[in-house]
């Protein structure tokens, strides 16, 4: 058996403290999942039963199957969300890649005040600009359409990802760009054939960040932009359990979780990229 | 063809002078190092030379056009730099073809090219790697591939061995010396190195804070420096420098008093020199055991044997000033042990007040007979 490296050897007491540790602040973390899968698993009337059952008696799956008889249209706004993260991500990639690229590798005036004006984008949530942006969108005639929920999503993702993304640029070697520049190749041949592929990690990590952002954020834009039922997205259209008289919690928990499930498809899909070291042998170091 | 004149290159960062009048002609199909310390502006020349960086004032000219304002390919140059700059994703067929691809050649011509470039820098086996699974030497192999396919009038090398260990770099000289020769391509060199300088061009540029020290075949260089610096910065172990007194001229030379000993330096005097401080620069390689037109007493402190040769270094006159003596083969020296040691005047370089050189009673011919120009005989 191998030994672990001196530095990663514990005594026993170090041990329990870091996994108490881990223990406590992923219980805060993963509690409402476990709860709320619990939850989708009960028949509704045993929900309220008293005294309390944290674990489920003849529990089933019966909520899964009943969620979209009682919610027509959910499969709808599943695919609206996804649609909209997905066309946002795009959205976002081929605006953020040439601008990233251009703040890691030109000096321009006011580049500097550029990016900090970004960051100081950054800080306003979304929420601040919803009365100014309701307005916007009406005067433009826009509102209840997808665009008026993808155009405010990418604007507040680019930030973000134009310094997550020129960070990881401003990692690849200069020569490399000299180099293609001494053989003949233009800025754009550069970007496409040199840089690109190298950045395929940072690009798969903005691309991550940028959907999962997309997919919590579009629930205030949904919310303000739309009152179409066919263009809501997954978050608006949980409300849908919440029946006149009573919340249909197992089915809401059983459709959140449903609901999640795409994202969490994707990222898997785009994880592949993230592997390091990629730039092996580009330069000595 | 591959002819380049610099014309009163200059490059400034602000006030800051990195090139003060750069003045250089450089013929086809020669072999020219830059060579100087760091920070003496070798590398900004070359970067200055393909494009990568732009003049403050001057021109450059590539086979009498003025190309300033043309980029790095079509001025007809290629690169290769220091830290390689290979595409890691990319194979390393594709690396060496990238220059290819960009104008477009037909995949036929592109791929007998690039075989042929292989074929020259032994790569015939590593075509499908990728450079990551390459050594230094190979990855460097590929970098000078990428510049041979296409062809340049002029390629330019910055420091490309620095990466290197000792062993491969002595290989790597050797083979580019030979490429050299195969392609008859102009080539200009960057190092810091001048083992590299010495062994492999055919004209060394020395370069000092921005400005050419001295221009000449690296002999030349070794044995007239036109300055103190050139006659430092080229020979190793350094030369020794000691402050004599100027006696008197004659057409012999400088008589000299060094230490309370007089000799005469065979050197083309100057006018109005009786009665100054001038420099005495002595190589190690040229310091004696014994007495010869000068004698010099040190005492060694410390000692490097090499085998080949053996190194003493000590310290002289009053301030210390380091004093070093390369003698051949092993000898049987001690530290803190006196010895005796001798030098013969037709060895020394004289330079005056200013560090400039009086020309030494030298014919180059009669150092080396490949130095002989027969046309001008």
């Amino acid at each position: 058996m191998s030994q672990p490296a001196m530095i990663n050897r514990y005594r026993w007491y170090e041990l329990v403290g870091i996994y108490a540790g881990i223990f406590l602040f992923l219980s805060f973390i993963l509690a409402p999942f476990v709860e709320g899968f619990l939850v989708s698993l009960k028949p509704l009337g045993l929900l309220f039963s008293s005294p309390y059952r944290f674990w489920p008696e003849n529990g089933s799956f019966e909520a899964y199957r009943t969620m979209w008889v009682s919610v027509p249209g959910f499969a709808r706004y599943i695919f609206n969300s996804f649609f909209i993260s997905t066309i946002v991500t795009a959205v976002v990639l081929l605006l953020v890649v040439p601008s990233a690229y251009a703040f890691a590798r030109f000096k321009f005036r006011g580049s500097g005040a550029l990016l900090a004006a970004f960051l100081a984008v950054n800080m306003f949530s979304g929420a601040v600009l919803l009365i100014p942006l309701f307005r916007l969108m009406r005067s433009l005639g826009v509102l209840n359409t997808y665009f008026a929920m993808i155009v405010p999503g990418v604007a507040f993702l680019i930030p973000s990802a134009i310094w997550l993304l020129r960070t990881y640029m401003m990692r690849i070697p200069r020569e490399l760009d000299e180099a293609a520049f001494v053989d003949g190749a233009s800025h754009f041949y550069t970007l496409r054939r040199v840089i690109l592929p190298i950045a395929m990690p940072g690009i798969a990590v903005v691309a991550i960040t940028t959907f999962i952002g997309s997919y919590a954020q579009q629930f205030i834009f949904a919310l303000t932009f739309n009152s179409k039922t066919e263009y809501m997205p997954l978050p608006i259209g949980l409300y849908a359990y919440f029946g006149r008289q009573e919340v249909v919690w197992n089915e809401l928990m059983a459709a959140s979780f449903v609901g999640i499930a795409p994202a969490v498809i994707v990222i898997f899909f785009l994880q592949r990229y993230l592997v390091s070291g990629l730039t092996a042998g580009a330069v000595k170091q | 063809m591959g002819q380049l004149n610099l014309r009163q290159v200059q490059k400034f960062y602000g006030t800051y002078k990195v090139l003060k009048c750069i003045e250089l002609e450089v013929k086809n199909g020669e072999f020219v190092v830059f060579v100087g310390p760091s920070g003496c502006g070798k590398s900004t020349l070359l970067r200055i030379i393909a494009g990568l960086d732009e003049t403050t004032a001057g021109d450059i000219v590539i086979d009498g056009e003025r190309v300033n304002d043309l980029p790095p390919v079509k001025r007809g140059i290629a690169m290769v730099f220091q830290s390689y700059a290979l595409y890691p994703h990319m194979t390393v067929f594709e690396n060496i073809a990238f220059p290819l691809r960009v104008e477009k050649m037909p995949e036929e011509k592109l791929k007998a090219k690039v075989e042929h470039a292989a074929r020259i820098l032994h790569l015939g086996e590593r075509l499908q790697q990728k450079p990551g699974m390459l050594s230094g030497g190979q990855r460097q192999r590929v970098a000078i591939g990428r510049a041979i396919v296409r062809e340049p009038k002029i390629f330019l090398f910055d420091e490309p061995l620095s990466n290197l260990d000792a062993a491969l770099r002595a290989d790597m000289r050797i083979e580019l010396a030979k490429l050299h020769r195969q392609l008859k391509a102009t080539m200009i060199y960057v190092t810091h190195d001048q083992v590299e300088a010495m062994t492999m061009a055919d004209r060394i540029v020395v370069l000092n804070a921005g400005e050419i020290a001295q221009t000449g075949a690296p002999l030349e260089l070794y044995h007239k420096p036109a300055n103190v610096f050139v006659a430092g910065f080229i020979g190793h172990p350094r030369m020794n420098f000691l402050p004599v007194t100027c006696k008197g001229a004659s057409d012999a030379g400088i008589e000299i008093d060094c230490l309370g000993q007089t000799a005469i330096i065979p050197v083309y005097p100057r006018a109005g020199m009786v009665g100054a401080t001038l420099t005495l620069g002595i190589r190690p390689e040229h310091i004696e055991i014994g007495s010869g037109d000068l004698s010099l007493t040190i005492t060694p402190s410390v000692i490097e044997r090499l085998g080949a040769h053996t190194v003493a270094y000590a310290s002289l006159g009053e301030d210390g000033e380091n004093y070093c003596a390369t003698l051949p083969g092993t000898v049987a020296l001690r530290t803190d042990e006196p010895v005796k040691t001798g030098i013969r005047a037709a060895d020394c370089h004289l330079f005056d007040q200013n560090g400039m050189a009086f020309e030494r009673r030298v014919e180059m011919t009669d150092i080396d007979m490949a130095l002989f120009d027969p046309a001008a005989a």
